[in-house]
């Protein structure tokens, strides 16, 4: 019997050999191959390497190990590797894309493979297989490259700067909502969020002289490096939009009179010039509830920004009209003239998912739009049926599965605020950012709303429908989304009309209209009420 | 002088000629008589359990183009749930009758299908259902509801449907609808 035992250990030990203990130089070579995860826990920030391989992020299962306790075992006999969190097991199987989480069956989108002397497994395998055993939350976000271990409040940041002649509006959105303080010394504004950590997607601000930079110092500060033109500056307190906060920091230039910051009870600001390089003591706290005189609306709920995604692209070329029509080419057609529409006659900022004829995939086209905090998401497409006979536009917004609708109330709960011990408050739970989406349906709902309206009046349609299915395009986005299919490619009078540049231009303005329509309708509603 | 064989002998030789012949006949002939009794014995292979089948609800493509129509055909038996799923699947992607519309791309096969304890199918589908779909959202829904509808409908365990092209997950079969999770039921897309 001891004798087994041993021979069971001398395996166990080679096979351990075997799984952590892969060459150096092979690993190195992984290492450099893949951008790494971030992982965020209390105790604070590691690295989790990741490979890119057949088009799939992968981690190792050894990284894997070592990061969450994980035992992993070999079974030679079986041709199985168990990975064993206190209790529970995992059974992957070399080569299969299925695996066993505690007895649950998941799906994986690559499967289990071996390189370098190593076990290698799809990034997604930690959200699907390990989450569920695992003790404590793990969220993983894919577009961020974090990974998030415990119940951290780690809110999503996202940067928009408006220039203007004598100053400059920088706009930080936190999502969910999050207070947060502003504080100016030696050449630099710091914005202290509430939070253990922050998701930051931070692009650089455009040419002028107030700002020179944006970035993450602490794990919950974002640091304005000043620039040379800048004097002073007026913060507004956090303002709710949707599930998101809004906090809006302006730099203004010497010339500017400040004297309208200086409001009773908005402790925002300094009013005099601070020297750059000049030791100022941290501003206190923004206090909620009060706006900004000068720009009292800025950060009242409206449309600012709109991504339009033309969809599919590349070698994904969509419906092929008997023309030879593309749905690729056309959706990209009517987006350009949608993009001129809404910027000239609406003065919105505009952005496409693609400019040209490359494809982007799923997720990064939700990206772009919640990078840059659009106030709205357009999907083109044109259709395709068995039937050729069959026209008309169809609308579609994100239908919700028993997950989704998880999602939904739980995004619902998000507005909730707690008083925590110490004084402050603070939110609690989060959507899962697959499901961004869930959060914005009502939106969403009143949008498409209006385009049926305006495809009929403005555009010409005879038909068009409305309906909710679960459209992988719509459910990443953090704000009202459509998809709209202009039209069957597959009736031939339908691919005649997509293609004409009459057609194509009803169609943008229709849209044009309904995106002030809505507008109008979100600035109308009345606004939530901010976060303490 | 020549000795006369004694009387009796050649029939001898005749009976020993005869055997030797009858052995090697079933030295030759003898293995295949053996190899098809077990297969005859199978009572699967019998003429009536092949024959055996249930009625189910298959889904077409409705007159409209927009919706699936359910209609009742013979279905072979399938011993067991997850073979009896497998059938109703075969039959879904098989080319429609006559005067009937697949919403099923054409050449896609059945790879392997499972069922999860929750309920959950697994349909594993050959590559064709990618590369020979026609694309469109519409195209798209009739194709994943055809199959959510006709195992949800006809097999009171399935729950959802997670289907797999080649063995994998995929995000979409034509850049629409979300299949990363199983799809439920959603009689909305049916119209009878």
């Amino acid at each position: 019997m001891r004798t087994r035992r041993l021979t069971h250990a001398a395996l166990g030990l080679v096979l351990l050999a075997l799984v952590y203990g892969p060459s150096k130089s092979g690993r190195d070579v992984v290492l450099a191959q893949g951008g790494p995860i971030t992982v965020l826990a209390r105790d604070g920030r590691r690295t989790l390497p990741t490979i890119e391989l057949q088009g799939h992020q992968m981690v190792g299962l050894d990284d894997l190990a070592s990061l969450f306790q994980l035992q992993v075992r070999e079974d030679a006999a079986a041709r199985a590797i168990t990975a064993t969190y206190k209790s529970q097991t995992i059974v992957l199987t070399p080569e299969q894309a299925l695996v066993s989480s505690s007895g649950r069956l998941v799906s994986l989108p690559a499967p289990l493979t071996r390189r370098n002397n190593r076990w290698l497994v799809p990034v997604e395998f930690i959200s699907r297989a390990l989450a569920p055993i695992y003790d404590v939350r793990l969220d993983l976000r894919p577009a961020s490259r974090l990974l998030v271990v415990g119940d951290l409040r780690v809110p999503r940041v996202t940067a928009q700067y408006d220039d203007g002649p004598s100053l400059l509006r920088v706009t930080l959105e936190t999502t969910p909502r999050a207070t947060a303080t502003v504080a100016q010394e030696q050449g630099r504004l710091l914005v202290r969020v509430d939070a253990d950590a922050l998701d930051a997607a931070l692009p650089a601000p455009p040419p002028q002289q107030f700002l020179t930079g944006v970035r993450v110092v602490d794990p919950n500060t974002i640091q304005l490096d000043l620039g040379p033109r800048f004097s002073t500056f007026r913060a507004s307190p956090p303002v709710s939009s949707g599930a998101a906060a809004v906090v809006t920091i302006e730099l203004v230039g010497a010339a500017v009179d400040t004297s309208s910051a200086n409001v009773p009870g908005a402790p925002v600001a300094p009013t005099a010039p601070v020297a750059p390089g000049s030791t100022g003591s941290p501003v206190a706290p923004i206090a909620p509830g009060t706006a900004l005189p000068v720009f009292g609306g800025a950060t009242r709920p409206t449309i600012r920004t709109i991504v339009i995604d033309p969809g599919h692209g590349g070698e994904e070329s969509g419906v092929k009209g008997a023309g030879g029509a593309l749905e690729k080419d056309v959706a990209l057609a009517v987006a350009r003239r949608l993009k001129g529409a809404i910027e000239g006659r609406l003065g919105m900022r505009v952005l496409l998912t693609r400019e040209d004829g490359n494809r982007v995939d799923a997720d990064g086209r939700a990206a772009i739009a919640n990078n840059n905090k659009a106030d709205l998401f357009i999907s083109l497409h044109a259709n395709g049926s068995p039937r050729p006979s069959l026209r008309g536009a169809v609308i579609y917004t994100l239908s919700l599965d028993r997950v989704g609708e998880d999602a939904r109330r739980q995004s619902q709960a998000d507005r909730a605020v707690l008083q925590v011990f110490g004084g402050g408050a603070r939110e609690v739970g989060l959507v899962e950012w697959e499901l961004a989406q869930a959060a914005h349906l009502d939106g969403s709902n009143a949008f498409a709303g209006i385009v049926d309206q305006k495809l009929r009046t403005t555009a010409g349609l005879p038909t068009v429908t409305l309906q909710r299915a679960p459209m992988r395009n719509l459910a990443g986005t953090n704000m009202p989304a459509v998809l709209i299919e202009m039209g069957y490619l597959s009736n031939a009078e339908e691919e005649k009309l997509l293609t004409s540049s009459e057609f194509q231009n009803g169609i943008a303005l229709a849209l044009t209209e309904a995106v002030a329509a809505f507008r109008d309708h979100v600035e109308q509603e009345p606004q939530p009420p901010a976060a303490p | 002088m020549k000795k006369k064989m004694p009387r009796g002998y050649g029939l001898y030789i005749g009976l020993a000629a005869m055997l030797v012949a009858g052995l090697i006949t079933l030295l030759v002939l003898g293995p295949r008589w053996l190899a098809t009794v077990p297969d005859e014995a199978q009572p699967i292979s019998t003429p009536e359990a092949e024959a055996r089948k249930i009625r189910a609800r298959i889904f077409y493509v409705d007159e409209q183009g927009t919706g699936l129509q359910g209609v009742e055909q013979e279905v072979l038996f399938g011993e067991g749930t997850a073979e009896q799923a497998r059938r109703i699947v075969e039959a879904q992607i098989a080319p429609a009758p006559e005067g009937r519309v697949s919403a099923i791309p054409a050449g896609t096969k059945l790879r392997t299908l499972f069922f999860t304890k929750a309920g959950e199918v697994y349909v594993d589908l050959s590559a064709d259902v990618q590369t020979n779909h026609p694309g469109g959202s519409t195209n798209e829904t009739l194709t994943v509801y055809a199959l959510v509808s006709a195992l949800t409908s006809n097999l009171p365990a399935a729950t959802s449907v997670q289907i797999l092209v080649d063995g994998k997950e995929v995000d979409t079969l034509a850049g629409h609808l979300d299949l990363r999770r199983p799809i439920e039921q959603d009689l909305k897309w049916v119209t009878n």
